[in-house]
C-alpha cells in the first residue's frame, strides 16, 4: 500500500521548496533545465503509477506522451481550440488510448505484458511516423503556451513556465496518490501481489488494470502537452520506445513503486545528463553503466536505498510496519 | 505491374531475403529465452558488434577472414557478457533483465561510436557472389540468394541438431523444464552457456552477412531489435519453429505491406503483433504446448 512516510513527505517538502527557491534564482538556461525536469518528472510519476504499483512495465509511455503532445499541437493549431481545451482533449485522448491498451494487454503478464506495450507503442510511432497530417519526420511546431495573462501571468517567459510546469506536477502528483489511496488504487497493489486472490474477490480484472492505465496515460499526455509548450515543435521521436525505456530508467534510478522516488531520479537524471554531456559527448555509455550498477546492486534506486536504510535503523515494530506499508 | 509474374519473384525473394536476416537473430534470442527465461535486449547489439567486426577485419583479411572470425568475436563476447552480467541475473525476473540489458544497449551505442566513429562503414560484396542472377524471369543480386540459402542452411543444421542429437534432446528438455533436467543429469548451466554462446554468434553472423547489403551504423543494432522482438513474439518465445513462422511473416508482411499497401505498412506489422498477442497472448506455436 501506498503512505506517505515522514521520509516522503520531508523529500516531497524539499524538492518543493528546492524547486521554487531554484525557479526565483536560476537564470534561462537553468530555467530550461528545471521545465525539462518538471515534464520528466510527470511522465515518471505515471510510469510508476502502473509500473512501481500494479507491476505493469509499460514500454509504451513514451508513446502515450507523445500522442499527448501531438493531439495537443494540432488540436490547438488547426483545429483552432485554446490552450486549456486543447490539453484537455490532448489528456482526454491519451487516456483513451490506454484505456484499450491497457484492456488489451490486460491477459499479458512479466515479459509479454512488456513486449505487448511495446508493440502499441511502435504502431504509434510509425502512425505519427507516416501519417502527413502530423507532418511526419519534421514534426510539427507552434505549439502555443496557455495564456494566463487575465491573472497577470506571462507563459512565455521562462521563470512563469518553470513555475507553471512545478505546478502541473504537484497535480500530477496529487492525482497519483489520490488514484492509490483509492479503491482502484488499492486492488492495482493487490493484483500486483496476486492476481488469482484479486479475481476470487469478485473483481473485474481487466477494468481495473485498464483504469489504472487509462489515468496513467492521462497523466503522461499532460507530460506530452507540457513537453509541446516548452520546446514549441514536436518530432516522432517523442513516441519512440526509446523514451518509454529512459522514462523506466529513471523510475528505476529513483526507486520503483515509492512515487516520490521517481521524482528523485527525474532530478538526478536531468542534471547528470546535462553536466556528463558538457564534458563527453558519451553521456549514454554513462546512463547505461550505472544503470547496470543500480540493478545489480538490488537496492531499488536512489530513493529506495535510503528508505531501506532509514527503516532498518529504526526499532523493529516500526521496521515492521514499513514493511506493511511498501 | 501486380500482375506480373516477375514483380511477384522478385518481391518474394526480397521478402525471403528478410525474413532469413531476422531467422538468424531470432532464433539465438529465442532459444536462449527458452532455455534460460532471459530476454536479452542487447541481442541487436551483438548484431552490429558482428557488423562492425566483419567491415574491419574485411579490409584486413578479406571479406571471408570477416565473415569467419567475427561470429566468433561476437561468440567471445557473449561469453564476457555471460559471466559478468546474465548469469547472475538469470533468476531476477523479466524487468531486471530488460533494464540491464538496455543499459547494456546504451553501452554498446557509445562504445562502438568511440572506437569506429559516426560515419557508416559500407563493405563490398565478396567477389564470388558479385553481379546479378537471371532467375524466373527477374534478375536479383547473387549476393542477397546468398543470404537467403544462408538462412536456409543454418535452419537445416539448428533442425537437425535440435531434433537428431543429444545435445539437442538436452536443450529440448531444459526447455521443458530445466530443474527436471538437471535432475536427469543434464548440466544445466554448461548447456546454458552453450545456447547462449551460439546464440551469439549467430547475431555476429547475421552481422557479418547484412554488413554489405546495409550500411554499418551505430544504431543498427536498435534498429533490428524491435523487428527481431515481434519476430518472437510473433512465433512463440523459445521456439524454433516459432522462429521460422516469425520471421517468414515478418518478412512477408514487411516487403508485401512495403509494395501494396505503402499508407498503412508500418501500422501493419504492429497491428498484426496486436492481433497474435490478443487471440494467442503466448505466440503462434509456442515452445510449451
Amino acid at each position: 500500500m501506498f503512505a506517505h512516510t515522514p521520509l516522503r513527505l520531508t523529500t516531497l517538502t524539499l524538492l518543493a521548496i528546492g524547486s521554487l527557491a531554484y525557479a526565483f534564482v536560476a537564470g534561462f538556461f537553468g530555467l530550461e533545465i528545471l521545465a525539462e525536469i518538471a515534464i520528466l518528472a510527470i511522465l515518471v510519476i505515471a510510469l510508476d503509477l502502473v509500473a512501481g504499483f500494479g507491476g505493469m512495465v509499460s514500454l509504451c509511455h513514451g508513446a502515450l506522451m507523445g500522442v499527448g503532445a501531438y493531439a495537443f499541437t494540432v488540436a490547438a493549431n488547426e483545429a483552432g481550440l485554446g490552450a486549456f481545451p486543447a490539453m484537455m482533449l490532448a489528456v482526454a485522448l491519451s487516456a483513451a488510448l490506454a484505456f484499450v491498451i491497457g484492456a488489451i494487454c490486460a491477459r499479458s503478464i512479466g515479459i509479454y505484458f512488456i513486449m505487448a506495450t511495446l508493440a502499441f507503442g511502435q504502431m504509434a510511432y510509425s502512425f505519427v511516423f507516416q501519417s502527413p497530417l502530423f507532418g511526419g519526420d519534421d514534426g510539427l511546431s507552434g505549439a502555443p503556451r496557455p495564456d494566463l495573462t487575465a491573472i497577470g501571468i506571462d507563459l512565455t517567459d521562462s521563470r512563469a513556465f518553470a513555475i507553471y510546469a512545478i505546478a502541473m506536477v504537484a497535480l500530477t502528483y496529487l492525482v497519483a496518490a489520490a488514484t492509490l489511496r483509492s479503491g482502484l488504487g488499492r486492488s492495482l497493489v493487490g493484483l500486483h501481489h496476486n492476481e488469482k486472490r484479486l479475481r476470487a474477490l469478485g473483481l473485474t480484472v481487466w477494468r481495473a488494470k485498464a483504469t489504472a492505465f487509462a489515468i496513467s496515460g492521462a497523466l503522461a499526455g499532460l507530460a506530452g502537452c507540457l513537453a509541446a509548450q516548452h520546446t514549441q515543435y514536436i518530432s516522432p521521436g517523442l513516441l519512440s520506445w526509446t523514451v518509454s525505456g529512459e522514462a523506466l530508467v529513471v523510475v528505476i534510478l529513483g526507486g520503483l513503486g515509492t512515487l516520490v522516488g521517481p521524482i528523485v531520479g527525474a532530478v538526478l537524471f536531468v542534471v547528470l545528463k546535462h553536466e556528463i554531456s558538457a564534458i563527453t559527448p558519451y553521456w549514454h555509455a554513462i546512463v547505461g553503466l550505472i544503470l547496470i550498477a543500480v540493478v545489480m546492486s538490488r537496492a531499488n534506486g536512489v530513493f529506495g536505498f535510503v528508505e531501506a536504510r532509514m527503516a532498518a535503523r529504526k526499532s523493529k515494530p516500526v521496521l515492521q510496519k514499513a514493511n506493511a506499508d511498501a | 505491374m501486380t500482375a506480373d509474374l516477375g514483380f511477384w519473384v522478385l518481391q518474394t525473394l526480397n521478402a525471403l531475403q528478410l525474413s532469413m536476416l531476422l531467422f538468424l537473430l531470432s532464433v539465438g534470442l529465442t532459444v536462449i529465452f527458452g532455455l534460460m527465461h532471459f530476454v536479452n535486449l542487447a541481442h541487436g547489439s551483438l548484431y552490429a558488434f558482428g557488423a562492425y567486426m566483419a567491415a574491419s577485419l574485411a579490409g584486413v583479411l578479406g571479406y571471408w577472414g570477416g565473415f569467419l572470425l567475427a561470429p566468433l568475436a561476437v561468440a567471445a563476447l557473449g561469453a564476457v557478457l555471460y559471466f559478468t552480467l546474465i548469469r547472475s541475473q538469470r533468476r531476477a525476473g523479466p524487468m531486471a533483465q530488460v533494464l540491464i540489458t538496455f543499459g547494456l544497449i546504451f553501452v554498446a551505442v557509445d562504445a562502438t561510436r568511440l572506437i569506429w566513429g559516426d560515419l557508416p562503414i559500407g563493405i563490398a560484396v565478396p567477389a564470388v557472389f558479385e553481379g546479378q542472377l537471371a532467375l524466373l524471369g527477374v534478375t536479383y543480386p547473387i549476393y542477397r540468394l546468398f543470404i537467403i540459402a544462408l538462412g536456409l542452411a543454418v535452419l537445416a543444421v539448428l533442425t537437425l541438431v535440435l531434433t537428431r542429437t543429444q545435445v539437442g534432446a538436452m536443450i529440448r528438455a531444459g526447455v521443458d523444464n530445466d530443474q527436471m533436467a538437471a535432475c536427469l543429469g543434464i548440466n544445466v548451466e554448461r548447456m546454458f552457456f552453450l545456447v547462449f554462446v551460439v546464440g551469439c554468434a549467430l547475431a555476429g553472423l547475421a552481422g557479418a552477412v547484412a554488413a554489405p547489403v546495409l550500411s554499418v551504423t551505430p544504431d543498427m543494432g536498435l534498429q533490428i531489435l524491435i523487428p527481431t522482438l515481434i519476430v518472437i513474439v510473433i512465433g512463440g518465445l523459445g521456439s524454433l519453429k516459432g522462429a521460422v513462422a516469425g520471421s517468414l511473416i515478418f518478412g512477408f508482411v514487411q516487403t508485401f505491406g512495403a509494395v501494396l499497401l505503402p499508407t498503412f505498412n508500418s501500422v501493419l506489422i504492429y497491428a498484426l503483433l496486436a492481433a497474435v498477442l490478443v487471440i494467442r497472448p503466448e505466440g503462434l506455436l509456442p515452445a510449451k504446448g
